[in-house]
């Protein structure tokens, strides 16, 4: 070979080797990357002998080696720790090489550290790793960074609570809706729902507010020391402001304790029996359900159906009863006295019962008639004649005072002129009888004339004129004693030494098949009747 | 060695370029045909790219192929000691059978990917590998003893001569009124009567022998400038390919990509 070849050889040689300098590199560097392009900048990457090291990179990359050494995101993570980072980020695919490329769609972002769940999972991964996001004005300049957000919510979302809230949004929310906030436990706040506020709608209570010109559902500084903030006070402060002396969260229609309620803070005020009534029995319903109690029949059943009437109206109960029972009735005999039916004698001792509650069962105050047979019985109806008791008109005979009192009577009416003793007798003496049993009988109507009606003869027919002993012949309406009788008139006259004899020196007692009686008709007048 | 032993030869030396190809293009067709930009992607990125257990092993064997292909003919061409052993021609078909499978494999290591430095060792290569195929066209063309020594203008001429005058003699052909090498059985017995249906086979290949040989006297000239301009394209491509090579090599190395060691 001549020395001219080897000469053009050498100069290929060095210009190729010169030229190589230059292109030692096997590939373009990523854009990113390529600024690090050249022969003189390979050990920025490369160790000698020990290829790409993690360390190499990281000393570039401060910004994931601090987040490495913070043990946060997913360059922390276990997969990620234990590769070199040319594993994933390779280069000298040319510029447009995809550094950072991974399956979006299955990537496990719980290896970041940060668990996407509910609505999270189904955004695009532009929608939080864009710029206007990262706070890091070194980040923010990158175009496809994954870094620089910050795990706070509200680094991503607007505080829709403007501050007055945690800024933990997860306290409450979670991840599926922002709109319920399932996590939030009313119980553990200082009003803890009870009752119907369970079901109470949020808006309910937490009303929406402008502020800062945007509409703010308020949950923080509602009053709630006593209900009136939300509930309006139906009882116009009449119970005072705490409502729950009564009521309990359950209902309004409920009131948990009735001792503590005073029924006399209401415009019914609780008296005598009224306060022994258990509530259910007026309130049958619930207990504030408006109860009309102007009048007792509100509540009461009309007891008297109707009976009291006035001026067209049914009268209440209170005209003539108290609140301490129906039991004894306010009414008065003096009112009773202004009726139709003045109670006078024995009507005024005569319990109500005995004219109004005749048969026990029911009272009667209307339609019960004024005369005296609508209440008592015409005892003497079959045994007197009726022209003595004229419409069967008792006051005809008796007063009010006692049946026994006979007004004004004139027995000569009957044919029978009462004189003497007779006109001082009490009428039953010779009108009422006991038979055999006991039981009084009365005798008006064929009432004999005759002494022996009422009379024993005590003469044992001694007087008798044809059977029939007439006592008016010897005595008088007088006392028996006193005898109209005229011992001359008979078959033994007196005179001499007669006169002056006592009656029973010569009638004396016998005692024979009769009985014992004085002896008054001698069938011997003969001296020696009565002289030995 | 026989003609058909040399024949059966070449065509191993063929099948097995033709299968490594086969085999290298089967294997990683879907990963060769990735853009560059994805390649780091694909399944195969971890065996085929080329510092990969199969793409790193191809540049490794490649070169050894090369380097040894390129040593033992060289020896064999320029150490005297060794030029009696085997025919030359056939140094060459191995020397080009390793080159090219080392060519095959290198192309291959390099996932036809083409820049940097690598590329121009690469293409040298490529020069080298191409030149070498016009330098085996070229070297042909050049008579050579059975030793493979180049005869002179004069041999040739004399060879013609006694061959010319063979076919005059025997037959009474004048060659230089045949003008084609490939002459037809009927052209033949037209142009002599002495030819005997045996002879004609004989005759043929006789005159298509001095036709070639006719046309070699004429390019002979021309074929040697070729030839001395071949060995300047040839050898210092391989020459800047092996110094890229070995700085390839020794970056590699220096960075610590030590295939599988």
């Amino acid at each position: 070979m001549s020395f001219q070849r080897y000469i053009f050889i050498l100069i290929i040689v060095v210009q190729t080797v010169l030229k190589a300098n230059a292109q030692i590199s096997p590939g373009e560097l990523h854009k990113s990357h390529a600024h690090l392009e050249g022969a003189s900048n390979c050990t920025q990457c490369h160790t000698i002998g020990n290829k790409v090291t993690r360390e190499k990179c990281l000393d570039c990359h401060k910004e994931i080696k601090a987040k490495i050494d913070e043990g946060k995101g997913y360059h922390a993570s276990a997969e990620s720790k234990s590769k070199n980072c040319a594993a994933c980020h390779n280069d000298h695919h040319g510029r447009e090489f995809k550094i950072i490329k991974f399956d979006k769609k299955n990537f496990n972002h719980a290896k970041t550290g940060f668990v996407l769940k509910g609505e999270h999972a189904k955004q695009e991964c532009t929608e939080c790793h864009n710029s206007k996001r990262i706070k890091d004005p070194k980040l923010k300049k990158k175009t496809s960074t994954y870094l620089g957000l910050s795990q706070d919510c509200l680094s991503c979302h607007d505080d829709y609570h403007q501050g007055k809230l945690s800024s933990k949004c997860t306290e409450c929310h979670n991840f599926d809706s922002w709109k319920n906030a399932e996590r939030f436990d009313h119980s553990k706040t200082k009003f803890p729902l009870l009752g119907k506020h369970l079901k109470v709608a949020c808006i309910d209570c937490h009303k929406v507010e402008v502020l800062n010109g945007k509409k703010v559902q308020k949950f923080t500084g509602l009053n709630f020391a006593n209900c009136t903030p939300c509930h309006k006070d139906v009882h116009n402060n009449k119970f005072g402001q705490n409502c729950k002396q009564c009521h309990t969260e359950e209902s309004f229609h409920f009131n948990k304790s009735m001792k503590a309620f005073d029924h006399d803070k209401t415009d019914f005020k609780l008296i005598g029996k009224h306060k022994l009534v258990d509530c259910k029995q007026c309130h049958k319903g619930e207990l504030t359900a408006p109860l009309k109690h102007g009048r007792c029949n509100d509540c009461h059943k009309d007891y008297h159906k109707g009976e009291f009437v006035e001026k067209g109206k049914v009268t209440d109960c209170d005209r003539c009863h108290t609140n301490n029972g129906f039991t004894p009735s306010t009414y008065t005999i003096e009112q009773h006295n202004k009726s139709k039916f003045q109670l006078e004698g024995a009507h005024i001792a005569t319990s109500c019962t005995a004219c109004h509650k005749k048969d026990m069962k029911d009272w009667s105050f209307r339609n019960m008639g004024s005369r005296c047979v609508d209440c008592h019985k015409n005892e003497h109806k079959g045994f007197m004649d009726e022209k003595y008791i004229p419409n069967e008109e008792c006051t005809a005979c008796h007063t009010t005072k006692s049946w026994k009192e006979i007004k004004t009577f004139d027995h000569s009416k009957t044919g029978f002129k009462l004189e003497g003793e007779h006109a001082k007798t009490a009428c039953a003496e010779c009108h009422y009888r006991k038979d055999t049993e006991g039981r009084r009988l009365q005798e008006f109507k064929n009432k004999s004339k005759e002494c022996s009606e009422c009379h024993t003869d005590s003469h044992v027919g001694q007087f008798a004129v044809n059977g029939k002993t007439d006592c008016t012949r010897c005595h008088g309406f007088d006392r028996w004693e006193n005898s109209k009788y005229n011992h001359n008139t008979s078959r033994f006259k007196i005179d001499g030494k007669h006169v002056g004899v006592k009656c029973e020196e010569c009638h004396k007692p016998v005692m024979n098949e009769k009985g014992r009686y004085i002896e008054y008709k001698f069938d011997n007048i003969d001296c020696s009747k009565c002289h030995s | 060695m026989s003609k058909t032993a040399h024949r059966i030869l070449i065509t191993f030396y063929f099948a097995v370029i033709i299968f490594s190809i086969f085999m290298l293009i089967n294997f990683g067709q879907s990963y060769y045909s990735t853009p560059i930009s994805e390649r780091f992607f694909h399944a195969q990125y971890q065996l085929l790219e080329p510092s990969g257990l199969i793409g790193h092993g191809l540049g490794i064997f490649g070169t050894l192929l090369i380097v040894f292909g390129m040593l033992i003919y060289i020896v064999r061409k320029r150490w005297k000691k060794v030029a009696e052993v085997g025919r030359l021609k056939y140094w060459l078909d191995f020397h080009i059978f390793l080159c090219t499978l080392g060519t095959v494999l290198v192309v291959f290591h390099t996932t036809f990917k083409f820049g940097g430095i690598i590329s121009v060792g690469f293409w040298a290569l490529v020069i080298v590998w191409v030149s070498g195929v016009i330098g085996r066209f070229i070297y042909v063309q050049i008579p050579r003893t059975i030793e493979g020594r180049e005869l002179t203008l004069l041999e040739l001429q004399n060879i013609k001569k006694t061959a010319d005058n063979e076919l005059f003699d025997k037959y009474g052909i004048d060659f230089s009124q045949i003008s084609t090498g490939r002459i037809s059985s009927i052209r033949l017995r037209h142009l002599s009567k002495l030819v005997s249906q045996k002879d004609i086979a004989k005759l043929k290949k006789l005159i298509r022998k001095q036709k070639i040989l006719k046309n070699r006297i004429k390019r002979l000239e021309l074929m040697h400038k070729l030839f001395n301009a071949w060995h300047i394209a040839h050898l210092p491509f391989s020459v800047i390919m092996i110094v890229i090579m070995v700085i390839h090599v020794g970056v590699v190395l220096f960075f610590g990509y030590k295939w599988i060691f």
